[in-house]
């Protein structure tokens, strides 16, 4: 690695104007832990880091909407997101799977932006925030769009992010009658890589589930929604019979990555498991008022 | 728990807080990677890319032209300072940088040189080197037999003995073969009334001291002065000294702290490379290793044990070992462990007939060394888990069965070397008393099962080593040790200020330790299998007293009755009538010992002390996704009289923990020899977070009388037990067996749902 260049802007819009160029050797620094691995391994070689820290404080955040939504800024750190007190009260899931992401340094620093962004699959928000429903809002040359967390990553490390682009908001729908669950599973390190993630969000209504939203992570390419394990639960009561159901589905719908961390089949085995505890967690642990 | 009284001074027994303590945690310690030197150069090396192939060419022009480049330097080069570039301590088989062909994916091949770390870098991937590919052989059991030889011919290293009947040996991977024959093992066998046979494999995984080898060199006048972080500086300046064909003392080797060694650093590693760069370029040279390079420059040998035993009227009758050592492409200090280890290699028992054939091989995979344990923890791992399936095939409770056949005190080991201060026995009772092993057992219900698991396991000492030191007392009676004991972070620094006080009567805060400089510092043999505290802490101990005789009498040269109440400082200044002069005390221990006979390994005096260490665990494993909870861990050991209590204890949790680790997920995934998760975010160690949820550290009653003080080493002897205690416990835990590391919940439940009789995972 050798000399590049670190800009400052003091606006978005500036940001975006540094951004806005073919060469794939500029980037957003946000907290700056995903890409200081990157950088040191030589994966990854700046010619210009445009740093967000001096727009930081206009985009960074928490507060829970009027109607039990939550929006959070994408420059808000990973430790402020924790200790929100409006995100522990409309979504205690995100706080909960704060305590076993990284540790406190990187915490300190890292960004819910850069989180989102970096496109890694085995990243605990994405699948968290994506079966809470979140959508973030994106900045760019050609102005502002949306896109859903779920439909935001296009393969491994690859985002629909496009030239110039920035992640500026995560905003959540109203989490009323929602139980959310999310359990990360390793099989080397207790902080290593999860072999697999999965996330869950149920509403219940007249005795059976309403709506589910189950999303699977890092043992899949790309963060996956579960449609054929959503579509077992719908309809059915909360219990064991429906839980199952839901994992064989779950299993037959995906396809799993082989690697250091496990076979393809044993992380169908995890995903069975795991899906069955995270739904019965979630009806424990009760739904968000 | 501390069971020992201090001694009279107070000094040993004392939980003395490390004295560096203060200078870490400020930042204020000296490490070599913090040292900067006036002109100094960096290099980066250019590391193979195949597992075995002949080099071909090597184009450097593109990396030379590249701006901030200093010189590119191939093997070529370094001939012209040293003619003859291959070293090693057990064999000279190591180029300083790669000869003709390569041995393994990582080797060196070229070294760049420029005053930026960042240009050498960034030249180092210019540099193309063409190579035709050879047959690689990676397994040690196919080693044994290949037609890929890694070295066409053995080259022993002159300084042992034993290695002598292998020098100009060729077309063989074996590296060392060690036997030993005792008692008439095919008649034991014959005889049993059952026969026990198993195979246990450990895979390849590597120290990760957290500051990655660091060396720097000087060039003087007609000398130079290497910085390195090394376990070793005695070795490092007598190698470098023997490659450059000069005298030694114009070789100076100085090393400051270590972030951690496990045996990483030992003997030669980087060297004999900044030396020759030193020389060659006549500047300052700092090479710089990278954690993911560490896993190409020096790990712990995968290994394959096939263990028997012939049982009668449930004694233990006859043991078979055949050990193959995973050695890599380098023998570094294999053939030692081979031969060091391998003659525990039946375990602490009581066996009148044992066969042992152990093998160092050459494969071409990353070489392998010396790491914490020194190849006993493979061996435990084994032989422990061998009891245990004995124990229950003959349905025996696995602690009853160990005692019945444990060796005790005043018996042959399987050497004929008789167990002398060796507490085997009473490192079983304390972890079987603490685990409160005859009370009944909660086994957990569902999906969580529990199981208890126990194991014990010695080793014997390196021997002969030799170790010399010097403690000079000032005219105000205060002292500083000059030591080459290389403090890694074992707190060895403050054990032997610790011996010194006792001898003396001081503060231990008061005993300056001077780290080692081989100008200044004398010679020891290296900070390595726990041999410090008993080999250099013997020769501490024989200089203080050394300085105190010569205290008592100066005292009756000057007139004074015994046991008058003038102190040093005084009779300094009553001799030399102001504050002035020095007392200079020297002790040199080197141990008795006999090498085993070639024929049949043995000998009645192998080793000066034994360490025993011992584990039991408390586990849960979840049956539907195979992961193991450590719920408690207790780990004994004999360390003979603790100098420092804390510091043993902190040494028992660390060594267990390291060897859990290894247990549980450490592992290099090996591709064609290129090690595929070669950094810390895909090398995984333990974290705070996979401490056991209880882990005691228990120092059983003990001493060792030839010890200084009644002390041994410990930095390793908790490691012994970890992997089978785990394994048995598993076992107990859920009725299956595993017989290779790491013990991954994939593999527990795989070895699940086959017992169950069905090998697809797709069982609810
Ligand atoms: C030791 C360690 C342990 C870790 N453990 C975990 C873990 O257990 N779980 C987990 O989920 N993560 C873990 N991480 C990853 C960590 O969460 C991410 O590195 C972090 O969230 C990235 O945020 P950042 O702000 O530092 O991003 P940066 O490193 O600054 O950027 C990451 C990527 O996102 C881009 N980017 C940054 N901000 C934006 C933006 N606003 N819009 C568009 N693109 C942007 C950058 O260009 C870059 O490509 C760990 C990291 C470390 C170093």
């Amino acid at each position: 690695m050798r000399g590049f260049e670190l800009v400052h802007p003091g606006s978005l819009a500036e940001a975006i104007a540094l951004l806005d160029t073919d060469d794939d050797r500029v980037r957003p620094f946000s907290g700056g832990t995903a890409l200081m691995l990157m950088m040191k391994t030589g994966v990854f070689r700046p010619s210009r880091l445009v740093h967000l820290g001096r727009i930081g404080a206009a985009h960074a955040a928490i507060a829970a909407g009027p109607n039990g939504g939550l929006r959070i800024g994408a420059m808000a750190t990973l430790t402020a997101v924790e200790h929100s007190a409006d995100v522990i009260r409309v979504a205690p899931v995100i706080a909960g799977a704060m305590k076993r992401l990284a540790n406190v340094r990187v915490r300190n620093v890292a960004c819910v932006g850069g989180n989102l962004a970096h496109g890694d699959p085995h990243m605990d928000l994405p699948p968290v925030l994506a079966a809470l429903g979140g959508r973030v809002a994106i900045a760019g040359p050609q102005g502002t769009r949306e896109v859903a967390v779920e439909h935001l990553f296009s393969g491994y490390y690859e985002t629909v992010l496009g030239r110039g682009e920035l992640i500026t908001e995560v905003e959540l729908p109203s989490q009323r009658g929602w139980t959310s669950a999310y359990l990360k599973c390793t099989t080397r390190s207790a902080d290593d890589w999860p072999a697999l993630g999965v996330a869950v969000s149920l509403r219940r209504a007249g005795g059976v589930i309403a709506e589910a939203r189950l999303v699977v992570s890092a043992a899949t390419e790309k963060l996956t929604r579960l449609a054929g394990a959503e579509a077992a639960l719908v309809g059915a009561a909360a219990d064991g019979t429906a839980f199952a159901r839901a994992a064989d589905a779950a299993v037959a719908e995906v396809e799993l990555v082989e690697d250091a961390r496990g076979s393809a089949d044993y992380k169908a085995q995890l995903l069975r498991v795991h899906l069955k505890r995270a739904l019965a967690q979630a009806v424990n642990d009760g739904a968000v008022s | 728990m501390t069971i020992h009284r201090p001694l009279p001074a107070g000094q040993v027994g004392r939980s003395v807080p490390r004295l560096e303590a203060r200078r870490k945690v400020t930042g204020r310690a000296e490490y070599v990677h913090n040292l900067v030197v006036p002109g100094m150069l960096h290099t980066k090396v250019v590391r193979s890319t195949v597992p075995h192939g002949r080099i071909l060419s090597i184009d450097t022009a593109a990396a030379e032209a590249l701006e901030g480049v200093y010189r590119v330097v191939t093997a070529d080069d370094i001939r012209t300072v040293v003619p003859d570039p291959w070293y090693g301590p057990a064999f000279h088989d190591q180029p300083v940088l790669a000869i003709d062909k390569v041995r393994h994916v990582g080797e060196p091949v070229v070294a760049v040189l420029a005053e930026d770390p960042y240009v050498a870098a960034e030249a180092a991937q210019l540099v193309v080197v063409e190579y035709e590919p050879m047959e690689p052989v990676f397994d040690e059991i196919e080693a044994m037999t290949s037609t890929a030889v890694v070295h066409e011919v053995l080259k022993p290293a002159g300084t042992f003995p034993d290695l002598k009947h292998l020098v100009g040996r060729r077309d063989t991977n074996v590296a060392l073969d060690y036997r030993l024959r005792r008692g008439d093992v095919d008649a034991a066998f014959a005889a049993a009334d059952r026969v026990f046979e198993h195979e246990f494999k450990t895979q390849q995984v590597m120290h990760t001291p957290l500051e990655p080898m660091v060396s720097l060199a000087e060039p003087g006048d007609d000398a130079l002065t290497i910085h390195t972080a090394s376990q070793s500086p005695s070795f490092v300046r007598i190698e470098i000294a023997r490659l450059l064909g000069w005298p030694e003392n114009r070789v100076r080797v100085k090393v400051p702290y270590l972030g951690g060694g496990f045996g990483a650093k030992l003997y030669i590693k980087l060297e004999a490379l900044v030396a020759c760069l030193a020389l060659l370029t006549r500047r300052p040279v700092k090479w710089s290793l990278t954690m993911e390079e560490q896993f190409y420059t020096i790990t712990k040998h995968a290994s394959t044990f096939r263990i028997a035993s012939a049982v009668k009227d449930g004694h233990v009758t006859g043991r078979r070992c055949e050990v193959f050592w995973n050695g890599g492409a380098y023998a570094d200090i294999g053939p030692r462990v081979t031969q060091k280890s391998g003659f525990t290699a039946p375990g602490p028992y009581d066996i009148d007939n044992v066969a042992i054939d152990s093998y160092a091989l050459y494969t071409n995979r990353p070489p392998a060394g010396a790491l914490r344990g020194f190849g006993i923890p493979q061996l435990v791992w084994a032989y422990e888990s061998h009891t245990d399936l004995i124990a229950r095939g003959l349905g025996v409770d696995p602690v009853a069965f160990r005692r019945r056949n444990i060796l005790r005190e005043g018996r042959p080991q399987a050497t004929g070397t008789v167990l002398r201060d060796a507490a085997i026995e009473g490192v079983l009772d304390d972890i079987a008393r603490r685990m409160d092993w005859d009370k009944p057992f909660d086994r957990g219900s569902g999906t969580t099962q529990r199981g208890r698991g126990i194991a014990v396991g010695f080793k014997a000492s390196i021997a002969p080593t030799t170790s010399v030191a010097i403690v000079n007392v000032a005219a105000d009676g205060s002292a500083n040790l000059y030591l080459s004991t290389v403090d890694m972070g074992q707190g060895s620094d403050t054990a032997m200020a610790q011996i010194v006080a006792e001898t003396l009567a001081l503060r231990t805060e008061d005993v300056k330790v001077v780290h080692p400089d081989t100008d200044v510092t004398p010679y020891d043999m290296a900070t390595l299998g726990s041999r410090s505290t008993f080999h250099a802490g013997n020769a501490v101990k024989l200089a203080a007293e050394h300085a105190r005789d010569q205290i008592e009498a100066l005292a009756k040269s000057l007139g004074l009755p015994p046991g008058s109440n003038y102190g040093p400082a005084d009779l300094f200044k009553k001799k030399y009538g102001m504050q002035a002069g020095n007392i200079i005390g020297v002790g040199t221990y080197i141990p008795d010992y006999k090498s085993p006979a070639p024929e049949t390994g043995l000998s009645d005096n192998v080793t000066p002390f034994w360490m025993v260490g011992g584990t039991g665990v408390e586990i849960e494993v979840d049956t539907e996704t195979g992961h193991v909870r450590i719920l408690r861990m207790v780990n004994a050991c004999d360390v003979g009289r603790p100098l420092n209590p804390k510091i043993v204890e902190t040494q028992i949790s660390g060594a267990a923990l390291m060897q859990l680790g290894f247990t549980m997920f450490e592992n290099m995934d090996l591709d064609g020899g290129q090690v595929t998760n070669a950094s810390l975010a895909d090398y995984k160690i333990p974290g705070m977070h996979d401490v056991p949820d209880e882990i005691e550290s228990l120092i059983t009653e003990a001493e060792q009388h030839s010890g200084p003080y009644g002390a041994k080493g410990v930095g390793e002897s908790a490691t012994f037990g970890v992997s089978p205690a785990i394994a048995n416990a598993i076992h107990d835990a859920v009725g299956i067996r595993l017989t290779a590391l790491p013990l991954s919940p994939e593999a527990v439940f795989r070895a699940l749902r086959e017992a169950e009789g069905n090998t697809g995972t797709d069982a609810k």
